[in-house]
C-alpha cells in the first residue's frame, strides 16, 4: 500500500467554522494525514472547478462544511453548495473515483466536533474502499 | 439559442484514447449561455479528463482555450497559432462549431465534446426547453406564436390529438400540451378563428429532409 499521508481538503464557509479550534482538535500530531483548509466567504461561492482542482492536485478526499439549513447569511448559499456537492459526486463517479471521497457536512450544534467526526469518517472511507 | 449537453467523461476518454496533446476548445456563444461549453465548462471538463487520465493510466496532456464563436472562421483564425500546437481538438462547440473547426484543419482530428440537443430558450435557472425545429418554413404566425411542430409531440398542424390529460401532453406528461398552449394563446389575442381553417400537409422539403440546407445572400457577396 502507498504509505504517503492522506491529503484531505476542507472547504468551509467562513461563517460556520473556527479552523484554529478544528486544527487543535483534529489529530494535530498524527503524521498520516494532511489537512488543507480553504475558507470561503459563503459556501455558495463554491464552484465545481474548485473541487475538481482539489482532486487534480492530489486530494484523496474533500469535505465541504456549510451552515445549517436555514442559517445561511446569504439565504441560499448552503443550498447551492449542496447541489454542487451532488454534481461533483456524480462527476467523480463518471471519472471512476469513488463517490465516498467527497462529503458534505452541515454545521449543527455539535460545532467543530461534527466536522472532525465527518473528517474521520471520510478518512475511514478512503482507507477502506468497499 | 442552440442548447447542448456535455458528453460523459468515459465516452470522452474513449474518443480521445491514443492521443496525447489535446486542446479542449470552448465557444463563447450559445453553449456558454446553456452552461455546456463555455470557459467554465472547458475548465471543468479539462480537469475531469486530467483526473481520468491519471486514474486510467492514459497519457493525456490537456490544455484549454475558449474562443468567441466556433461557427465563424474569423474567430477560429484568431486561435490558429494555439490550435496548431495540438494533436487533436476536443470541441465544446455545437455541431456547427465542431464542423467549422474541422473544416479549417483538414489534417487534425476534431471531436465533439457535446451532444447538441435543440434550439431553445432558458425557461428558468438551469432549465432549457426546445422551441424551434428549424423546419425551414415557419408557421408561427398561424398558431399565435407557438410552434406546433416543436411543442406538439406529434407535430400536428391540425390539433389537438385528443390524448392530452388536463393540460399535459400524453407523450411527455412532464410537458404541457402544445395545442392547449396554442388554443389559450389564440383565445388571448382574439384569433381563435384561425383554428377553423384546415392546414394542408406540411411541405418538409425546406427542412432537413430536402438535404443539407444553404442560404446564399448575393447582396452580401461583393
Amino acid at each position: 500500500m502507498n504509505d504517503r499521508p492522506l491529503e484531505i481538503y476542507l472547504f468551509h464557509c467562513s461563517n460556520c467554522l473556527d479552523t484554529e479550534a478544528l486544527r487543535r482538535s483534529f489529530g494535530e500530531h498524527e503524521r498520516d494525514k494532511i489537512l488543507k483548509t480553504i475558507s470561503l466567504p459563503c459556501s455558495g461561492k463554491l464552484e465545481l472547478i474548485y473541487l475538481l482542482k482539489a482532486f487534480e492536485s492530489g486530494a484523496d478526499g474533500v469535505l465541504l462544511a456549510t451552515c445549517k439549513r436555514g442559517e445561511c447569511r446569504y439565504l441560499e448559499g448552503n443550498l447551492r453548495a449542496q447541489k454542487r456537492s451532488g454534481a461533483i459526486g456524480a462527476l467523480l463517479e463518471e471519472i471512476g473515483l469513488d463517490k465516498g471521497r467527497m462529503k458534505l457536512v452541515q454545521q449543527g450544534e455539535g460545532g467543530v466536533q461534527t466536522v472532525i467526526d465527518e473528517l474521520d469518517s471520510l478518512i475511514e472511507t478512503i482507507r477502506s474502499p468497499s | 439559442m442552440i442548447v447542448a449537453e456535455r458528453k460523459k467523461i468515459p465516452e470522452l476518454v474513449e474518443i480521445l484514447q491514443g492521443h496525447k496533446k489535446i486542446l479542449v476548445l470552448g465557444c463563447g456563444t450559445c453553449v456558454t449561455v446553456c452552461l455546456a461549453g463555455g470557459e467554465r465548462e472547458v475548465s471543468i471538463i479539462s480537469s475531469a479528463l486530467r483526473i481520468a487520465s491519471k486514474t486510467g493510466g492514459h497519457d493525456f496532456e490537456i490544455d484549454e482555450l475558449t474562443i468567441e464563436r466556433q461557427c465563424d472562421n474569423v474567430f477560429i483564425e484568431e486561435a490558429a497559432e494555439t490550435i496548431e500546437k495540438y494533436d487533436v481538438i476536443l470541441s465544446l462547440g455545437c455541431g456547427a462549431g465542431v464542423q467549422a473547426v474541422a473544416e479549417r484543419y483538414a489534417e487534425k482530428p476534431v471531436y465533439a465534446g457535446l451532444d447538441t440537443s435543440f434550439i431553445g430558450v432558458l425557461e428558468e435557472r438551469g432549465v432549457w426547453t426546445e422551441k424551434c425545429a428549424a423546419c425551414g418554413a415557419c408557421v408561427l404566425h398561424k398558431y399565435g406564436g407557438i410552434c406546433p411542430i416543436t411543442r406538439c409531440a406529434k407535430h400536428m398542424l391540425n390539433g389537438p390529438c385528443g390524448g392530452s390529460r388536463e393540460d399535459r401532453c400524453e407523450v411527455r406528461p412532464d410537458r404541457p400540451c402544445g395545442w392547449q398552449l396554442i388554443y389559450q394563446r389564440l383565445r388571448g389575442i382574439g384569433e381563435l378563428d384561425r383554428l377553423k381553417k384546415i392546414e394542408a400537409t406540411k411541405d418538409w422539403s425546406p427542412s432537413l429532409d430536402g438535404g443539407c440546407r444553404m442560404i446564399v445572400r448575393e447582396d452580401h457577396r461583393i
